[in-house]
């Protein structure tokens, strides 16, 4: 059976990022994927990349140790799927701190004769589900960071078959109907996933 | 000058320290009060938490929590980042410092009956300074989009005066980079400051109400 991580980044189970997380792990579910639920404020993620880490960031392979069981899971999936808010232009901190402690030399890409390359081909699929709280416009305005982690960086270390970005902008003032639409967007999007 | 130097790097013997000192070198050679937040030092958490998101609206009661930094940020009209470029982005605890302390009535105005959008609220900042250091090349980064650099110098930025002054400086390839390479470097951050403490900023302007 397939297996996607899904990584979760929202404090608040009432919020819309839940409702859009549980609408992502429901749908894969149906699919007849295995899910890997990590929701990362639930798991208590420490996302500071410490001293001693730092200190050995290159030095495989016991760069992996402090993270070794979230490496392990990364490894096994062949989809990862992140759904968070998009919180100053960019991802919430403790997703951001995944990508600086898991995402290491070894697991995310790794050095061949001095050319750089994804160490993560086994995951097929790439999505990503978002929520701005500024309009279209503004985010374009700022460059869109997230976009361009996902469609660009995270895309060079697992050249997938597909990839999808799917983002509801300005969240304060969307309606019931916006909310609406953009879950059953998702739900088709998982679908085709 | 009130400058807030915001600094971010587990490691005290970095080269990221190195241009932090040079950075608070030539705000004290312009005559600037400073005032420094050392991040890792201090143990900031990043991680934006369940009590505060529910109360996130909330002002003023809302800054509860980050108080020292939400005065330092509404004191200053200069402020500067010095960080690693990790994952062609902020370390997660610098980014958790924009999300725990970026709130609204402090970086920005909410929407309400009068106004349809997210007005700025930062526009008494007039100069504001970025620099880093990054393990990927400069042409990889202007293929990523350089994320860092566009989360702070248009996100943040866009929060601040319409004609403030900026200052960017990378040092690129720094897994292979030489004393020659750093000190250039070096050179290249004393002259951004030179030119960014001298410069006319615009008079600081009050957030509209």
């Amino acid at each position: 059976m397939m297996r996607a991580l899904v990584l979760f980044a929202h404090p608040c189970a009432e919020s819309f990022s839940a409702a859009l997380h549980a609408c992502v792990v429901d749908t894969l579910h149906r699919r007849g994927w295995q899910v890997d639920d990590c929701d990362l404020y639930a798991e208590g993620f420490a996302p500071v990349l410490t001293a001693e880490e730092r200190r050995g960031y290159h030095t495989l392979p016991d760069n992996t140790a402090p993270v070794a069981d979230h490496v392990a899971r990364l490894r096994a999936a062949q989809a990862l799927v992140l759904v968070c808010p998009i919180w100053n232009y960019g991802f919430p901190a403790i997703l951001k701190g995944y990508l600086d402690r898991v995402f290491l030399p070894g697991v995310s890409f790794r050095l061949e004769q001095g050319v750089v390359k994804p160490a993560l081909t086994h995951i097929r699929k790439l999505a990503a589900v978002t929520t701005y709280g500024g309009s279209r416009f503004k985010t374009f305005l700022a460059g869109d960071p997230p976009r361009h982690v996902v469609r660009r960086a995270l895309w060079g270390v697992t050249r997938p078959e597909k990839l999808r970005y799917l983002a509801l902008h300005d969240m304060n003032r969307a309606t019931q109907a916006q909310r609406s639409a953009f879950l059953a967007r998702v739900t088709t999007e998982m679908e085709r996933l | 000058m009130r400058a807030l130097v915001v600094y971010c790097h587990p490691d005290p013997a970095s080269f990221t320290a190195a241009i932090r000192d040079l950075v608070l070198e030539k705000l004290a050679q312009a005559g600037a009060e400073v005032r420094l937040l050392d991040l890792y030092a201090r143990g900031f958490a990043p991680a934006l938490t369940q009590p505060e998101w529910q109360g996130y609206l909330a002002s003023p009661d809302n800054t509860a929590p980050v108080a020292e930094d939400v005065a330092a940020l509404r004191w200053c009209d200069t402020l500067i980042f010095v960080y690693p470029t990790w994952w062609y982005g902020l370390p997660a605890m610098l980014k958790g410092w924009l999300d725990r302390v970026l709130l609204p009535d402090v970086a920005f105005l909410m929407p309400d009956g009068a106004n349809r959008t997210i007005r700025p609220g930062l526009h008494h900042i007039t100069r504001l300074g970025v620099f880093t250091t990054g393990g990927a090349s400069r042409l990889l980064t202007f293929f990523i989009g350089a994320p860092g650099k566009r989360t702070l110098l248009r996100g943040v930025g866009l929060l601040c005066h319409p004609r403030k002054k900026t200052a960017f400086a990378m040092h690129y390839l720094m897994d292979s980079s030489t004393p020659e390479s750093r000190a250039r470097h070096l050179a290249r951050v004393a002259r951004k400051m030179n030119r960014l403490t001298g410069a006319r900023a615009p008079m600081p302007q009050q957030a509209r109400a």
